[in-house]
């Protein structure tokens, strides 16, 4: 540890356009190049990317109030019931929800994206009614510029290493791992490995509480960690150090964000989803920072689970690394199974390479967590007492 | 030289003669068996492709419509729309075929249309519903 750099010190050379920023990718040949002590030297910033489904999503919003005014008790956007028991005008829409009418090919992540696009919105709101909001129901309709605030909040982001899921029974299943082929007919992964954020720093040593991203297009931050936070490091009975299951819960402007970034998803058979676009600069304090940040997709290893067993634990097939996950074919069993990733590594290296833009140019400033994220927790299950 | 994708529908009672030698002995053409799915009695279906001369492909398909066979022409299989698509790759490992891969530099969607059988598996396995097949 013994380059040390600050926040102060890096920020300062990317107001003055002198900072060197790379991604997660090109540090790896650098780092080969150059050794881990003169790469720490020379490098101020590493960019990471991810651009997956993401279904813990959702946006906060005010409505306003109407002429005479509703105290919201149930609201419809669209179809899709969004989440009203917070004040009068407060809204959560939740981008998993199904729509009413047209079931699972349309859902709260449709509206989302129907809102970036600036397109009218139905809203349909009703009420017991009180005193002082007397109205029964409103019929309306509302878009992105008309409302307060439209907040995209997202409890559970950035999920830092999900499992490879196969299917060894003799029926087809849709999951939200994709459609699993019968008798391990396929096997499939959701991750931007060496571009992952919370794989390139698995310590939380620069990713923590106010740690400003690029999310969905805007500069948005970490408010939290994620739900089913769990990040702790383990040896699995290999010797492999694992990374499991931390995650981010994230927050920015959806007025300010695209399309470009956020993607409504369905997959067949199990529901709708939200694509998110999340891009986190990590700034090379140190030589143990650069080395998580050099991490490439053979160290990574994450576990094969068996999806067709209706169970919380699922039986393990194994462990492989991301460099076999994105060859296209792993071993799983002795057979040899394609695979299928549900994240676009071609978009996540997009987006490393748009906030490396944005800070080169010194549109984008890296702020320093005002408080860590916890790196044991207890993900515990939920019992029926 | 053309090239064309044609589904041929047998009624069940010639499903036992060998078209498929006569087109290419008598007829000349190039044959590409992409589908197959005969069972004895019963109505039969080859999704084909053949390359020949106008001349050879239209005689052909004259004796195959005097056998009382079905010939319907495929001339736009697969619509990949690119707009919607964001090479996430979920369509990959769902090709019986392996006719869509990513790029192993670049990791954007590759659909090699030769090799498609249309059989519409990756119609269903795409979250963003960039995927159509359309006869």
């Amino acid at each position: 540890m013994k380059i040390k750099k600050t926040y102060e010190e890096i920020n300062k050379k990317i107001k003055e356009g002198k900072a060197v920023v790379v991604t997660a990718e090109e540090i790896i040949s650098i780092v080969q190049e150059k050794g881990i002590e003169k790469a720490t030297e020379q490098v101020d910033v590493v960019t990471t990317g991810t651009f997956g489904p993401m279904c813990s999503s959702g946006v906060v919003m005010n409505l306003g109030h109407s002429d005479p005014p509703i105290r919201i008790q149930k609201a419809w956007l669209n179809d899709v019931e969004s989440y009203s028991g917070i004040a009068a005008v407060d809204i959560y829409l939740g981008a998993t929800q199904a729509s009413e009418i047209q079931g699972m090919q349309y859902g709260g992540a449709h509206v989302i994206e129907d809102l970036l696009e600036g397109k009218e919105i139905k809203l349909k709101a009703i009420s017991q009614g009180t005193d002082c909001y007397p109205r029964k129901e409103i019929n309306t309709h509302i878009n992105l510029e008309s409302i307060n605030e439209a907040v995209l909040f997202n409890p559970r982001n950035c999920y830092q290493n999900y499992n490879v899921a196969v299917n060894s029974s003799e029926k087809k299943l849709h999951t939200y791992m994709g459609i699993l082929i019968p008798k391990i007919g396929n096997a499939s992964y959701s991750t931007s490995g060496q571009l992952s954020p919370l794989l390139n720093d698995p310590d939380f040593n620069t990713i923590g509480i106010g740690t400003r991203i690029f999310l969905g297009g805007t500069q948005g931050y970490v408010v939290w960690e994620g739900t089913q936070h769990s990040p702790q490091v383990v040896t699995n009975k290999d010797g492999m150090r694992i990374s499991r299951g931390g995650t981010l819960s994230v927050i920015g402007n959806l007025k300010e964000m695209s399309r470009e970034y956020l993607r409504a998803a369905i997959f067949e058979g199990y529901g709708v989803t939200l694509i998110v676009g999340i891009g986190i600069p990590i700034p090379i304090l140190n030589s143990e920072i650069l080395r998580n940040a050099a991490i490439s997709n053979e160290e990574i290893y994450t576990e094969i689970l068996d999806y067709s067993v209706p169970h919380r634990e699922k039986p393990s097939l194994g462990w492989v690394n991301y460099k076999q996950l994105f060859s296209g074919g792993i071993l799983v069993q002795g057979k040899l199974t394609p695979t299928s990733s549900l994240s676009s590594y071609a978009k996540a290296r997009e987006i490393a390479e748009k906030l490396k833009e944005e800070i080169s140019k010194g549109q984008f400033l890296l702020q320093e967590p005002i408080q860590k994220l916890p790196v044991q927790k207890e993900f515990k299950p939920l019992l029926e007492v | 030289m053309l090239r064309k994708k044609m589904i041929l529908t047998f009624p069940p009672k010639i499903v036992e003669e060998p078209v498929t030698y006569k087109l290419i002995k008598e007829y000349g053409l190039w044959i590409n068996i992409l589908r197959a799915k005969i069972e004895p009695g019963n109505r039969g279906k080859l999704v084909i492709e053949v390359k020949g001369e106008r001349k050879q492909i239209d005689n052909a398909i004259r004796f195959i419509r005097s056998l009382q066979v079905i010939v319907e022409f495929l001339e736009q299989e697969v619509r990949w729309n690119q707009e919607k698509c964001v090479d996430c790759g979920a369509c990959v490992s769902i090709c019986p075929v392996g006719a869509l891969s990513l790029n192993n530099k670049t990791f954007k969607l590759e659909f090699n249309y030769d090799e498609c059988v249309i059989c519409g598996y990756c119609v269903e396995a795409c979250p963003l519903q960039a995927i159509d097949v359309i006869f």
